[in-house]
């Protein structure tokens, strides 16, 4: 992984590769959810969003720095999640589905018309990047090398979650519901605790993205957004720790370079999506570890 | 005293009376056998038990507290521990991982919960270990539970429960669909559990009850109609008529 990270400002631009990271991390925060405990969140761009907003509000007009920023980010993701976990982890199956994505649209809508502050349609432009310790990282390379680090840190911290006693109830959770809630587990309590983690690495990934840019566009908090994580994590496979990564690498790479080819772009990622879920349900993940034992398989009959 | 008391115990959906004024009393360290037709409501008083829904009435004591109402996943903190009748695992997890994460659920202290690697429980992880081996499946810890035969998923449904370190172990049909050869081990199995367990039984198979049973309690039509030793059970005019009658028939 630390090889990627080196590799990948060399084969895109930086900015394309800081972006590909941030939504890895975005992505992190869906899997804890969609792969490990196996709920479909349709609305985790409501933290991701709302993250962004209001660290990126304080980074305008109040001028604060670059940690309290992603501090902010984060417990505004971890805050919002636990809100609206409350009320989702209430119902399972497509009414959770519809719950997540209906509080999206509320959030959504919010930001839509509280034009005063999120600049309603226009977003929010003028988000600062300020320094770090001193280090102007208004260059692209600069802040790549931030965000790569920062990503390092959070695939670190999401490796330690999902290895840990919590990792294993989640999944615990999405095997048999029943069962875990008999054997102990008090289930709504352990699905609220995986949006909030979630939540978190979401809106963390939020106010990177809002500095990037400079500026928290409305789609940041749509459900566009939302749809987008859910696709390019199953697209990597939502099944392993690496899918996240992996899809929102090959989703935003096709998304950056091939919407200045080809504006029906999005047609390529609906073949791509099809063929996931008819062949590799796994993803990319998969597919590469069946293609590792054909290989194999093929050169133990050479030999 | 008894472990384990039902007073008045009742549910109802609808218009169907499933479980009816029960009274019941376990006491510690017996097996005690529940018996009764299909649909006589055994299951349900299970699922009373282990508080998968509340009761409509009545009460449950467990070592004398009154523990009504309360949810499935603190009944299990409690020390009661029980197996489905229709095999209830963790399909893609490892054996060692189904039983690892009920040995956790019952361990003392939760720390490092969200940071520390599961294989630095060394505690629970011997007691899981130790969950399998009991019902002989300790060679296979490393297989994933969906790949084990039925008879080997209806051991590992046991070893579930018993990774708990439970006060009182309830058996929902264990030998359930399993061959006469599975059966007989399955019989052994439970054998060794007795004593060193407080065990609540459902069977079907007349011979098994009879031959391991402390006591039995026989349900028809959602009530408790006699309760005895295993010889009592079976010279009861009652029981005959409702139940071993009806199967000789």
């Amino acid at each position: 992984m630390l090889a990627a990270v080196i590799v990948l400002p060399l084969a895109v631009r930086p900015a394309i590769a800081t972006e590909i990271w941030i939504f890895a991390i975005f992505g992190l925060g869906l899997n804890l959810l969609l792969g490990y405990t196996g709920l479909l969140s349709f609305g985790q761009a409501t933290f991701f969003g709302s993250a962004a907003y209001v660290a990126g509000y304080l980074l305008k007009h109040y001028g604060i720095g670059l940690f309290p920023a992603l501090g902010v980010g984060a417990g505004i993701g971890a805050l919002c999640a636990l809100l609206v976990g409350y009320l989702c982890v209430q119902r399972s199956g497509l009414y959770f589905i519809m719950l997540t994505f209906a509080l999206n649209q509320l959030f959504y809508f919010v930001a839509y018309q509280w034009t005063s502050v999120t600049g309603g349609e226009d977003g929010m432009p003028g988000v600062p990047r300020p320094p770090l310790l001193g280090i102007d990282l208004r260059s692209p390379l600069a802040y790549y090398v931030v965000v790569s680090a920062l990503f390092l840190l959070s695939l670190w911290a999401m490796k330690r979650i999902v290895e840990s006693p919590l990792g294993k109830i989640l999944q615990a959770i999405r095997e048999n519901e029943v069962r875990a809630e008999a054997v102990g587990y008090n289930v709504p309590r352990f699905k609220l605790l995986a949006f909030v983690i979630g939540g978190a690495f979401s809106g963390f990934a939020g106010v990177l993205y809002a500095m990037l840019f400079g500026i928290v566009p409305l789609e940041s908090i749509g459900f566009v957004f939302s749809g987008n994580v859910v696709f390019a994590t199953l697209i990597g496979g939502s099944g392993s720790l690496y899918g996240p990564i992996i899809g929102s690498m090959v989703f935003i790479w096709l998304s950056e370079s091939m919407s200045v080819m080809w504006a029906r772009w999005p047609l390529l990622l609906g073949v791509a999506f099809v063929i996931v879920v008819l062949f590799f349900r796994g993803g990319v993940v998969e597919a590469w570890s069946r293609l590792g034992k054909m290989r194999w398989r093929f050169s133990k009959r050479a030999s | 005293m008894a472990l384990l008391e039902t007073r008045e115990l009742s549910k109802s959906f609808g218009a169907l009376t499933a479980v009816n004024a029960a009274n019941l009393r376990i006491e510690q360290g017996t097996l005690h056998s529940i018996i009764g037709p299909n649909g006589a409501g055994k299951t349900t008083l299970f699922n009373l038990l282990t508080g998968q829904f509340p009761p409509s009435a009545g009460q449950i004591l467990f070592d004398g507290r009154d523990i009504t109402g309360t949810r499935a996943h603190r009944i299990a903190h409690l020390g009661l521990a029980r197996s489905f009748q229709r095999t209830n695992v963790f399909p893609a997890f490892s054996l060692l991982d189904n039983v690892w994460v009920a040995a956790f659920a019952c361990s003392p202290s939760w720390r490092g919960l969200l940071w520390r690697r599961t294989d630095r429980y060394a505690e629970v992880t011997a007691r899981a270990r130790a969950a399998l081996s009991d019902v002989g499946l300790a060679e296979r810890a490393h297989h994933l539970a969906r790949e084990i035969s039925h008879g080997e998923q209806r051991q590992l449904e046991l070893a579930i429960a018993l990774a708990a370190a439970p006060r009182v172990l309830l058996l929902d049909e264990p030998a359930a669909g399993l061959s006469p050869e599975e059966t007989r081990r399955m019989v052994a199995l439970v054998r060794q559990l007795k004593g060193r367990y407080t065990i609540v039984l459902i069977e079907h198979k007349i011979d098994i009850i009879m031959s391991v049973s402390d006591r039995i309690s026989v349900m028809h039509f959602g009530a408790l109609i006699a309760e005895g030793t295993p010889a009592e059970i079976q010279r009861n005019p009652e029981v005959r008529r409702a139940y071993l009658g009806g199967m000789a028939a």
